[in-house]
């Protein structure tokens, strides 16, 4: 006795095989999956790679040096500016010592 | 990770000490004293220090009129001001007063502006020429950047 035919045995026949995979689906595979963990490890790698910095003497006398003359630079900048400023109000208050109408006109402004 | 770290602290601490202890040995000392604007004409002009010993005498011998001078006018300024508010209080002008009052003041300010003026040129005498024009500039840039103009 023959069973039945099952309508899903038309459509299994109709299944061929697996299409082959692409020829470079390994590699793909493996490539995104180091890209995956490189994306993980890149702040430890980036910290990694400070500390084999300052792990070399030379590198770390150099950062030393280079705060020390940053911080100068930054301080000649500011010397600069305030000695500008200073100067301009020496300057006012040159004019004020020499000119009466001025010292005058300042004493009578002052609260 | 502590050794970086260390030295990054380090570094942060080397950057600001070098940095204050610069800003502390080379900040301007602030100064207001005639001693104080005299030195710094001195510097400003890079005057030789016979230059410096006139000037500062032309100034110190000065000094005293010009501050007579600046009370002179401090007061009479203050004798306008209750002047203006007796006219608005009144409503009248004494017209007469108010004639001696501009007279006065006219005569002040022309005697203060030809004191500066002498002293202003006694101490260009004493300079060279880079000297005087560098002075000059300073003066007149001093005015230029005085907050409000004379009346």
């Amino acid at each position: 006795m023959n069973p039945p035919p099952d309508p899903l045995d038309s459509l299994l026949d109709r299944w061929s095989d697996p299409p082959e995979p692409p020829p470079h689906l390994s590699h793909e595979v493996w490539h995104r999956i180091a890209l995956t963990e490189g994306a993980e490890n890149e702040s430890a790698g980036w910290w990694q790679m400070v500390e084999a910095w300052f792990a070399r003497p030379s590198f770390a006398v150099m950062f030393f040096a280079s705060c020390a003359l940053l911080g100068l630079f930054v301080a000649e900048l500011r010397v600069s500016r305030l000695q500008r400023e200073r100067s301009e109000q020496l300057a006012r208050s040159y004019l004020q010592l020499i000119d009466p109408l001025i010292t005058a006109q300042n004493e009578d402004h002052r609260p | 990770m502590n050794r970086s770290f260390l030295c990054l602290t380090l570094g942060l601490v080397i950057a600001l000490g070098s940095h204050f202890a610069y800003f502390r040995i080379n900040e301007p000392a602030p100064t207001n004293t005639l001693d104080g604007q005299l030195a710094w004409m001195r510097s400003e002009l890079q005057l030789t220090d016979a230059q410096f010993a006139r000037i500062k005498e032309l100034h110190q011998a000065s000094s005293p009129r010009l501050r007579a001078m600046a009370a002179q006018v401090a007061s009479l300024q203050a004798e306008f001001g209750a002047f203006e508010r007796m006219r608005q209080s009144s409503d009248q002008v004494d017209f007469l007063e108010f004639a001696r009052f501009v007279e006065t003041r006219r005569h002040l300010n022309r005697e203060c502006h030809d004191s500066t003026r002498q002293l202003v040129l006694a101490s260009a005498e004493v300079m060279n020429p880079q000297q005087r024009q560098r002075y000059i500039q300073l003066v007149a840039s001093a005015e230029s950047l005085m907050p409000s103009s004379l009346n």
